[in-house]
């Protein structure tokens, strides 16, 4: 980063005080397909849309939602490639981590690190900042967590959340759903019955995607053939 | 400086919008070429077909190219600007004998389209360096998952296809490519060849010696460009097919 020609950070303050570049990541993130993360008593269950431009593309290889540590998990909205990117190093982190400590990173340094990343890209020289936000998924010692980290480098833990797109309809249908002592079952079918209700066209185990991770602490990518069991329930 | 938000069009920060305009100004140029480029996969064989067009008679010909070998297993096609795709090749060279000196085996096709598509997320973020103005086209027959095609455009996106394109017709070949996906799976070499012709032909206008073919098939596979004479072949037995 320190290596580029440009000396001076892009993200400046302006007039009023605001920092123009991350707000306008935010609404390069608002264009972005939805994603939504559910918080449960004994679980955490995150979701998207897989819309692919092309029926040309193989689907089957291709992922949005990533695997980061044995029991945690991130999806975004916006921008693929700058979340590849953050992918790879939450990914070097959490193996260093590891390295130190011989545990695995817990959620929440894990997403301390990663919104620390983010927060440089929005101060340093001659880069801008990553036009995604991401949901973090995991369950440690303090139990299953939600995390939304935005461009900025803020993060909060959430009970459920929704970024992209549909988010502001998808909120309100989530909060209308949540209860705290909600299972992780159930969290599954309310992610996808929020999925469904934003959703252009048909939504089938082939274009949703579903990573969760439960009290066995091993996060996993549902496959197609789980996610229509899934569908075949909630519907 | 970013205060002047049309500062937004001429290096790659985002646009009130949430755009990044020096992106999209990349892709306008990749396919300000003027050429189309297809590649399918087949059975067991990936093929890639652009067209040639040698800008003026004096140019010795067989100096043009737009597809390179990057391994003896893997090749690609570029469609863009022709200094920015040597730059790409150059840099996959680089990158697939970096590896197999570090690791001791070939790299895969696909984790080096994501390392191309990686380096060119970089000059998406970095104001310092602009985007490459070309898309690549990566085949190679993986010893895994037998043929592969990956599309790397500028902005660092990179998918795997049954069947790709890129250029000025786009649009057109995916179009043509579309209505036949399911056949693809089982078609053999001369067939995945044939096919990708004929998309190419059906989009675009050229005669024999006016394309380029390059082709890998089977696991144990090199990657090769046809000749003249082969691709005259497989031209006319084409119009066979059809009378």
């Amino acid at each position: 980063m320190g290596d580029s020609a440009y000396s001076f950070s892009l993200t400046t303050f302006s007039r009023t005080g605001k920092l123009l570049q991350i707000e306008y990541a935010l609404n390069a993130v608002q264009q972005g397909k939805t994603s939504l993360g559910i918080c449960a008593s004994n679980g955490v269950v995150i979701a998207t849309e897989k819309k692919l431009p092309t029926v040309l593309i193989d689907s089957k290889d291709v992922s949005k939602i990533s695997l980061v540590t044995p029991s945690s998990g991130f999806v975004y909205s916006g921008l693929g490639p700058d979340y590849r990117v953050l992918v790879r190093k939450a990914r070097k982190k959490a193996q260093s981590y590891f390295n130190i400590y011989q545990e695995i990173q817990p959620v929440g340094p894990l997403v301390r690190d990663v919104a620390g990343v983010m927060q440089e890209f929005t101060q340093s020289g001659g880069v801008r900042p990553f036009g995604v936000s991401l949901l973090v998924a995991g369950f440690d010692d303090q139990g299953p967590q939600l995390f939304q980290v935005d461009p900025s480098g803020a993060y909060f833990g959430w009970k459920a959340s929704a970024i992209g797109k549909n988010s502001l309809n998808a909120k309100s249908f989530l909060e209308k759903r949540y209860s705290e002592d909600i299972e992780l079952d159930d969290a599954i079918h309310t992610a996808l019955l929020t999925m469904k209700d934003g959703f252009e066209g048909e939504m089938n185990e082939f274009n949703v995607e579903l990573g969760v991770v439960s009290e066995d602490r091993r996060f996993r990518i549902l496959t197609p053939a789980e996610i229509r069991d899934y569908l075949d329930e909630a519907l | 400086m970013s205060r002047d938000s049309n500062y937004d069009h001429h290096i790659t920060i985002f646009s009130p919008q949430g755009r990044l305009y020096q992106i999209e100004y990349a892709f306008k140029a990749a396919a300000s070429s003027g050429l189309t480029s297809v590649a399918v996969r087949g059975r067991d064989s990936a093929v890639a077909v652009t067209q040639k067009k040698v800008p003026d008679r004096l140019i010795d010909p067989t100096s043009v190219t737009n597809i390179f070998k990057v391994t003896d297993e893997i090749g690609c096609l570029t469609t863009g600007i022709t200094p920015d795709a040597r730059a790409a090749v150059q840099r996959l060279r680089y990158e697939a004998h970096e590896y197999k000196y570090k690791y001791g085996y070939n790299i895969p096709v696909g984790v080096l389209s994501q390392r191309l598509a990686d380096i060119s997320q970089v000059y998406t973020q970095q104001a310092s360096l602009r985007a490459l103005a070309c898309v690549v086209l990566l085949i190679a027959v993986d010893e895994e998952k037998g043929p592969q095609v990956f599309k790397v455009d500028p902005a660092g996106h990179y998918f795997p296809y049954l069947a790709a394109s890129s250029g000025a017709k786009e649009q057109e070949a995916l179009n043509w490519f579309e209505k036949k996906v399911g056949t693809f799976a089982e078609l053999d070499e001369n067939e995945t060849i044939r096919c990708a012709i004929q998309c190419l032909q059906s989009v675009t206008d050229f005669r024999g010696n006016e394309i380029e073919v390059g082709i890998v098939t089977g696991k144990e596979g090199k990657f090769r460009t046809l000749a003249e004479e082969e691709i005259e072949g497989h031209i006319t037995a084409i119009n066979d097919m059809d009378l």
